[in-house]
């Protein structure tokens, strides 16, 4: 009898070692332990062992059990990490990706985001106003004489009823004042219409952005302070910045701006980015006329515009302004949030 | 403007200022420089050297080495590709290091493998005009080693653009006194000054009729008798070319001369053309005039015309002069005009005509009257002293207008010009209070140097208190802004230190709808969808498909024909009406994609569209919208995906649900117009918030689109309002819930919404949702009717109080069912 149990148990191993597949293991299982398997035949023959062998043969059948189970399991974990292996031998992680459309935001949208982010971090809250604007708001208000070059159907989109597209988003200045009450810290991107033949530099509608703060005791210093640090930050904090006298009808003193920049392969150069200035004291004159009241009458404050094209331009190094409008896929695609 | 260098330091002292020290010093009083033109030669390392040696090099059929004499003790070998020299000539050569215009730098270099030390240069290499063809051979006699610079002028010519409020800097002395009052640069007297003081003055009586005094309320003639018509000396015909100008003849030159001199425009008649005297006159409707430069034009009343007593147009005042009544080779005597015109009048007729001079351009910035008798008394002198004759004193007919500010005209101080008739002009005079100026700086400029800026610039302190007397010149001075404008200017806005205070500010609805509008952004780029910008000023129609045309807005209802808003004087008929829809810009866009071969067009835009609300006679609304498109395939092909589907309605709604997750959309069939072959209203929360479409295939046939082109343009402000509707949390449900499919067959034209509808209708309180989930149609008959669809819905059923037994869901379905039964017309379950 237990040359049997020892004969079975080495067969037993054997059979497991050689099994290569989890049904080979799962029959081998049933040869061995199933109802009919080789063991439960030897387990039946116990009846006929003398009684005083019985514990020990007992202790061997279950030796022998245990160590045909535990070949089993062990049999089993082999051959499951081995089929687990071969599961994803097909899977090659180096194909290329199954291709999603592709989405993006439009690179005017990049700039203009950034620069709303960069001024309301600064305490500036977001203003509108009407783009069909009436010469009020777009050059009375904004102290341009009737005379003045600007105003003239050349320059300027009218409409046959007197009222005309605005030239500059200048108008929500009038508009934001009318509005609010001082203080006024308010910008405003948006379009703006002037009759320029499209080309690779101009665009007959283009987009700017607008900033105004009114309040008592507004300096030059803070004109400066805040264009300088806009400025650093849309550009990188080594940014050099300069303020150049100029003349804009609605600003006393009036300055545009230059950064300091260099294109690859070429020398720095100053590159005019936006206009500013103190508002003019008639600005708040005609303001204050057209509300029936002195709520900005001795206030001071600053104003600023600049040009969003021209903003992304420089950033991506884009030669051509018509491409923002052209909308062409493979342009739109280069360009990240 | 051009302005030379040579010409200006006449009049400034320049000393120890280079080119890019001078263009700064512009741009820093606020003159734009837009281009400096290096004229001749400036650098000492342009020598004259003598070819002493030349032969050809080996394997060129124009190259030359040749060793050359410049002047340096030993030879210098040269190669050189001119053919209009020999042994023995003398040419301009520029040494390694040297310059040239273009901001060329001469090497030492190798030309076809010989070494060059240098290069014999042509004229117009040096800037210099072109005598003859390669070479400039210079005369024999000169020394070799003979700096070039010696021999020609140089100069530097700045190109200069003056803001419209200075027009007292639009001349060479103008820029000099500029330039002097902030630099503190030494200034010469007034070229004009000591003319003006001499000039005799009387009236000018009948001779000059003012008919137009509210555009020319003063008008002088100088008559000199017996000139002598002859070229320009050298010194001031180079003046003249230095800034671009043709030189003519003495008398026509010294005009355009005074008028670069101190920026008043001048015009000389030949006196034997005027008849019987000037009648300063409104033109005559439909009057032509024959310009000086050529070109007949044809005038109105708002235009102004110097004539005579004939009849006759002599000149188009301020602009130009006329064809026959110039100065010629034959003429003796002139009649010299200086006179102040209107501005607007003048500008108004120079656009017009589109007709502009030197002359008009400074005339409609606005001029000083205070110049008018000086430019007279100045070129008179340069007349008397270049061409001879006998001036006679000047004719004054009319008085400067009053060009002071109103509130101090009262305190304004006057000047005075003329003898026997007398000039009078008012200057401005303006208070500064000093902490007028503080406040706008924060107290960052010194008073005293505040005042001493003033005065370097012509400013007196008339009363010691800040009462400023402003020069005569100065126009733009006017009230205490303009004065601390001055000073911040020449102090420098760089010496003021920056501030950085902020504010706090509450936020704005625009803020709001900013951020809303970039989330919405961000999630359309996030699922596919490129976002554009289009052009707001769109074609009515147009045969290209590339061009936004408005006949492709697709709105559900209606647009009348004034709806649309076109701009009165469009640039071109492509970009006339301001876009009603966003459709036809994104349209444009999809069929320039498919060009370029893209067939997965998944666009969008934010932006305004414009229209009116009562066929033209309404208000102008301006709408903030998004567009999406989607057309062609709804993914692009890859190995794992080879044959992408085509985009459906599911792909445009299951966006809206991606934009607003969680709320309750709603498409409500529309009978749409001929640009859309499907349509519906969208209603979101219950609220109508815009439209979807399927574009018409015609349309998508025309502007080679795919025929599956889907479009939906939601209003911005009402989906905003929608979709931020305040959320309370609800409590999870306790209970399981149940669910029932029921399998429907109802005619193809049934729709959803009607079935959906139809459950409603049910008012079944256990049934949570319903949704399609399975939809079946067969055209060929075969396994359905082909006039019917098969339709699967799944129900949940659920209890917040208990869980339900299937007794009781199966009596709530059948409810449900009852009522689709009832409502739905044929419906029948499967």
């Amino acid at each position: 009898m237990k040359e049997r149990i020892a004969s079975i148990l080495s067969n037993a191993l054997e059979r497991i070692a050689a099994v290569r597949s989890m049904k080979g293991l799962e029959e081998t299982r049933v040869y061995i332990l199933g109802k009919k398997g080789t063991l439960s035949q030897v387990q039946q023959g116990m009846r006929d062992v003398p009684k005083e062998e019985k514990p020990e043969v007992g202790r061997i059948l279950n030796e022998a059990r245990g160590a045909i189970s535990a070949a089993l399991e062990q049999r089993q974990t082999a051959l499951q990490a081995e089929a687990d292996r071969e599961a994803v031998t097909a899977v090659d992680l180096t194909m290329p990706g199954r291709t999603l459309p592709a989405g993006g935001i439009h690179p005017l949208t990049l700039v203009r985001d950034e620069a709303v982010r960069i001024l309301r971090r600064m305490g500036f809250a977001l203003a509108e106003g009407p783009e069909i604007e009436d010469e009020f708001h777009c050059f009375d208000a904004l102290n341009t004489p009737t005379d003045h070059p600007a105003r003239n159907e050349k320059d300027t989109f009218y409409f046959d009823n007197g009222k005309l597209l605005r030239t500059q988003t200048s108008t929500v200045q009038i508009r934001a004042m009318e509005h609010l009450s001082p203080p006024v810290r308010i910008v405003s991107p948006g379009s703006a219409y002037r009759r320029d033949d499209i080309d690779a530099t101009h665009l007959s509608v283009f987009t700017q952005i607008e900033g105004l703060y009114v309040n008592e005791d507004v300096t030059v210093g803070d004109l400066k302070g805040t264009l300088e640090y806009f400025l650093k930050s849309l550009f990188g904090a080594e940014t050099a910045v300069r303020f150049r006298p100029h003349f804009f009808p609605f600003t006393e003193p009036s300055f545009e701006i230059d950064v300091l920049l260099q294109a690859a392969g070429q020398a720095p150069k100053w590159i005019e980015i936006a206009g500013c200035g103190m508002v003019n004291p008639a600005v708040f004159e005609a303001v204050d006329r057209e509300k029936g009241t002195r709520e900005y009458g001795g206030l001071t404050g600053f104003a600023f515009g600049i040009g969003l094209e021209r903003l992304a331009m420089i950033r991506w190094g884009i030669r051509d302004i018509r491409l923002l409008i052209e909308n062409d896929a493979r342009f739109l695609d280069q360009f990240q949030a | 403007m051009n302005v030379s260098l040579n010409w200006l330091s006449h009049y400034i002292d320049l000393e120890g200022l280079d080119a890019q020290a001078m263009a700064d010093m512009l741009t820093f009083a606020g003159v734009e420089v837009e281009n400096i033109w290096e004229k001749g030669v400036s650098t000492d390392l342009v020598v004259v050297a003598q070819v002493k040696k030349k032969a050809p090099v080996e394997g060129s059929d124009h190259l030359n080495v040749c060793m050359v004499d410049a002047g340096e003790g030993s030879l210098r070998q040269i190669v050189c590709g001119a053919a209009n020299y020999k042994v023995g000539d003398k040419v301009p050569c520029s040494l390694p290091g040297s310059v040239l215009p273009g901001n060329f730098e001469i090497k030492v270099g190798k030309m076809r493998g010989v070494e060059s030390r240098g290069m014999l240069c042509s004229a117009s290499e040096l800037g210099l005009p072109d005598k003859e063809h390669g070479l400039w051979i210079l005369p024999n006699d000169l020394p070799v080693g003979t700096p070039v610079k010696n021999l020609v002028d140089s100069d530097t010519v700045f190109e200069l653009e003056i803001t419209p409020n200075r027009p007292d800097l639009l001349s060479h002395w103008g820029i000099a006194r500029e330039l002097a009052g902030i630099s503190g640069r030494a200034l010469s007297e007034d070229p004009s000054e000591k003319a003006a003081q001499a000039l005799e003055t009387v009236s000018a009586g009948d001779f000059i009729r003012l008919d137009a005094p509210e555009i020319c309320p003063l008008y002088t003639a100088t008559r000199i008798s017996g000139v002598k018509i002859a070229p320009s000396p050298a010194w001031l015909a180079r003046r003249l070319n230095a800034i671009g100008l043709r030189p003519i003849n003495n008398i026509v030159d010294i005009t355009n001369y005074v008028l670069h001199e101190i920026g008043q425009p001048l015009h000389a008649f030949d006196a034997s053309k005027i008849q019987g005297g000037i009648v300063v006159r409104h033109a005559r409707e439909g009057e032509v005039f024959h310009a000086l430069i050529g070109g007949d034009f044809a005038l109105s009343p708002d235009d102004l015309v110097i004539g005579d007593r004939s009849g006759a147009a002599l000149a188009l005042g301020g602009v130009m002069g006329g064809i026959e009544s110039g100065v010629t080779d034959t003429t003796t005597d002139i009649v010299l005009e200086a006179a102040w015109f209107n501005r607007s009048a003048i500008r108004s007729t120079s656009r017009k005509l589109a007709l502009t001079s030197d002359s008009s351009y400074r005339y409609e910035r606005g001029l000083s009257p205070w110049t008018t008798l000086r430019a007279a008394a100045r070129a008179a002198e340069l007349i008397l002293e270049l061409a001879g004759g006998t001036a006679e004193p000047t004719l004054v007919a009319g008085q400067a207008p009053t060009l002071a500010a109103e509130d101090t005209a009262a305190i304004a101080s006057v000047v005075e010009q003329g003898t026997n008739a007398k000039i009078f002009y008012a200057t401005d005079s303006v208070r500064l209070e000093w902490k007028a100026l503080d406040r706008l700086t924060g107290g960052a400029v010194p008073h005293m140097e505040a005042a001493a800026i003033l005065k370097r610039l012509g400013l007196s302190d008339a009363d010691g208190r800040g009462l400023w007397l402003c020069p005569p010149w100065r126009l733009d001075l006017k009230r205490d802004c303009d004065l601390i404008e001055e000073i911040v200017r020449v102090y420098g806005i760089n010496n003021i230190p920056s501030r950085r205070i902020t504010l706090f500010t509450e936020e704005s609805t625009v803020d709001r709808s900013h951020d809303f509008r970039m989330a919405l952004i961000r999630k359309l780029a996030g699922a596919g969808l490129r976002e554009v910008q289009t052009i707001k000023l769109i074609a009515a129609e147009s045969q290209d498909p590339l061009i936004a045309q408005a006949c492709h807005s697709l709105p559900i209802r209606p647009l009348q024909s004034g709806d649309l808003i076109s701009v009165a004087l469009p640039l071109s008929e492509d970009h006339s009406i301001l876009r009603p829809s966003l459709a036809p810009g994104l349209l444009a866009v999809a069929s320039r994609n498919v060009n370029q071969g893209l067939n997965v067009l998944r666009f969008f835009e934010c932006g305004r569209v414009f229209r009116n609300t009562g066929g033209g006679k309404g208000r102008d609304i301006e709408t903030e919208v998004l567009g999406i498109l989607l057309s062609g395939k709804s993914s692009p092909a890859s190995w794992c995906n080879r044959r992408p589907v085509s985009v459906g309605q599911a792909d445009l709604t299951a966006l809206l649900e991606v934009l607003v997750p969680r709320m309750p959309i709603t498409l409500s069939p529309a009978k749409p117009r001929s640009e859309a072959a499907l349509g519906a209203d969208i209603h979101i929360n219950g609220a109508s918030c815009g439209y979807l479409a399927r574009v018409a295939l015609d349309r998508c046939r025309r502007l080679n689109l795919p025929e599956e082109t889907y479009y939906a343009e939601i209003d911005l402000r009402k989906l905003q309002d929608a979709a931020t509707a305040t959320v309370r949390a609800r409590e999870l449900p306790q209970f399981p819930g149940s669910s029932r499919d029921a399998a429907i067959d109802v005619p193809v034209q049934t729709k959803n919404s009607e079935i959906m509808r139809a459950i409603a209708a049910a008012k079944q309180r256990l049934l949570v949702n319903a949704k399609c989930c399975d939809m079946f149609s067969d055209p060929t008959g075969e396994r359905l009717a082909a006039d019917r669809k098969s339709l699967t819905y799944t129900f949940l059923y659920r209890s917040k109080d208990k869980t339900l037994t299937a007794n009781e869901v199966d009596a709530a379905h059948k409810e449900v069912l009852d009522a689709l039964t009832k409502q739905i017309r044929t419906l029948r379950f499967r």
